[in-house]
């Protein structure tokens, strides 16, 4: 249970990252039409909330307390 | 062996107030209080209460002194999770001494960043919540501040807080009015080999991914100078790379200076010892061999075969308005070079020469953060603008003076709550 729900945590930080970053946020290929806003409104929040949701597993994975009998 | 540590005072003075202390932590309160005055000042009548103005028409620098210890602070928080990350990654038990020293470091000096980039904007709550709305992935900035300010910061303290926890652990056994902070620390850590096992897996992981995360950070904060193509004197590749190594060159001077003076107070004396410095100071020389080359290298190409631009940029830095403060910095960090030259050939390691080679390299990497920074925009105009000038006024001195303050406050601040100098591994209990 540990190990899945610290890989599914880095998982979700890696692709909230990913996907903020080239996705949500100003595109970085230009379509011709002047740009500079995000696609949507606070992308890099995302993009952090994504950085500190991996490290954040880190935390998890140490934390989560012993399964009973082991 | 362990070592039952219940019925013992807490270790390293933790929870004893003494004079000395007392006032290490008024002279910092002091100072802080100096810069807290100095910023309402400057909150209250704006920017102009500083020496900042436009660069070109305005003939003055829009990025001062707050920037070029935005520069320095980044560069020595990269020193400080470095050796921590280097020391779990590949276990040199002989610098595990200084690993939380480091660790702090890190933590401290980002939030010393952070603050300087706060109180060099003229509306600091419009910066935050911009960035946190608008920021474009294009810019060095996103990556400066998410990745710099953000994430490197939150997963330095991370690092501190699962590191710490053994530590906390046991503290938490002895019975003291901090015992509650120890035991919310420690969050039941009992030190079972299981748990030392996956604290082991941990420490190796979140150390892969934070060395990559912090060479790309800093890496991006040279970008924002180095990239600018029409600045010359920023615009240039090694910017990133010599970033990086003055970066770890403050950053090992400031640890050895922090970790002189703990040994000095008498904090765990004995993991502090002359091995620790002499590898610390290794490391050092290592790095101002590098970043000394970096520097030549640069010169040498801005003035044979650089720009017309480029040169005078040059010429304001090496016989110029700036040759001051550039021939102290290069001064400096050649004596500090020299002296670990010197000890490394004698084989006769002094911490109190490594300390003054600490000190050197700090203060010559604050003279060089400001020349990265100013002279570009004072003299680096490709349109034909009269050159601009800059002098900082007495409130950013006070400003910088406070955020120093600061930090010497939160070090002393810790070391009287939690181990400073990590508990040797014998003082766990026995299957506590």
């Amino acid at each position: 249970m540990r190990n899945v729900l610290t890989v599914l945590m880095v998982v979700v930080g890696f692709a909230l990252q990913g996907i903020s970053y080239f996705v949500l946020a100003d595109p970085w290929v230009t379509t011709g039409i002047p740009s500079g806003e995000p696609r949507l409104i606070a992308a890099p929040t995302l993009f952090i909330a994504g950085v500190v949701l991996v490290f954040l597993a880190a935390v998890l994975y140490e934390l989560l307390p012993e399964r009973r009998g082991r | 062996m362990s070592v039952n540590v219940s019925g013992q005072p807490l270790p390293q003075g933790i929870g004893r107030v003494t004079p000395g202390w007392l006032a290490v932590v008024g002279a910092a309160a002091a100072a802080l209080a100096v810069g807290l005055y100095a910023y309402s000042r400057e909150a209250s009548e704006g920017l102009i209460e500083t020496g900042l103005g436009d660069p070109g028409t305005g003939r003055g620098v829009a990025w001062g002194l707050y920037v070029a210890f935005v520069v320095y602070f980044v560069g020595v928080s990269f020193a400080g999770i470095t050796i921590a990350a280097l020391i779990r990654l590949f276990r040199i038990e002989r610098l595990q001494g200084i690993a939380r020293i480091a660790e702090l470091l890190t933590v401290v000096a980002l939030l010393l960043a952070a603050l300087s980039i706060l109180v060099d904007l003229g509306q600091p709550l419009r910066g935050i919540v911009n960035l946190f709305l608008y920021a474009r992935p294009q810019s060095p900035f996103f990556g400066t501040f998410t990745l710099v300010i953000s994430g490197y910061l939150f997963a330095s303290i991370v690092y501190l807080y699962l590191d710490g926890r053994h530590d906390a652990a046991i503290c938490a056994r002895v019975p003291s009015r901090l015992q509650w902070f120890h035991r919310l620390w420690a969050a039941g850590y009992r030190d079972t080999p299981a748990e030392r096992e996956r604290h082991r897996r941990t420490t190796v992981w979140l150390a892969i991914a934070i060395i990559p995360l912090l060479v790309v950070a800093h890496s991006t904060l040279g970008f924002v100078f180095g990239l600018q193509v029409g600045r010359p004197g920023w615009y240039s590749a090694l910017q990133a790379p010599a970033f990086v190594v003055l970066a770890g060159v403050s950053g090992l001077g400031l640890l050895i200076v922090i970790a002189a003076f703990m040994r000095r107070v008498g904090v765990a004396r004995e993991r502090l010892d002359e091995a620790v410095f002499s590898l610390l100071g290794r490391f050092l020389m290592v790095l101002l061999i590098a970043y000394l080359y970096f520097m030549v290298a640069e010169l040498l190409t801005s003035t044979y075969a650089g720009s017309h631009h480029e040169q005078l940029i040059t010429q304001a830095l090496l016989s110029g308005e700036y040759s001051t403060i550039f021939w102290a910095s290069v001064g400096l960090l050649v004596l500090a070079l020299g002296l670990m030259v010197w000890q490394a050939v004698t084989h006769r390691w002094s911490i109190a020469a490594l300390v003054a080679a600490g000190l050197f390299v700090n203060v010559a990497a604050v003279g060089k953060r400001y020349l990265i920074v100013v002279p570009s925009q004072t003299q680096g105009q490709l349109l034909p603008y009269v050159p601009g000038s800059y002098a900082p006024t007495l409130g950013e001195y006070a400003v910088v003076v406070g955020l120093f303050g600061l930090g010497v406050l939160l070090f002393a601040l810790f070391m009287k709550v939690f181990p400073i100098v990590e508990l040797p591994e014998e003082e766990v209990p026995a299957g506590a």
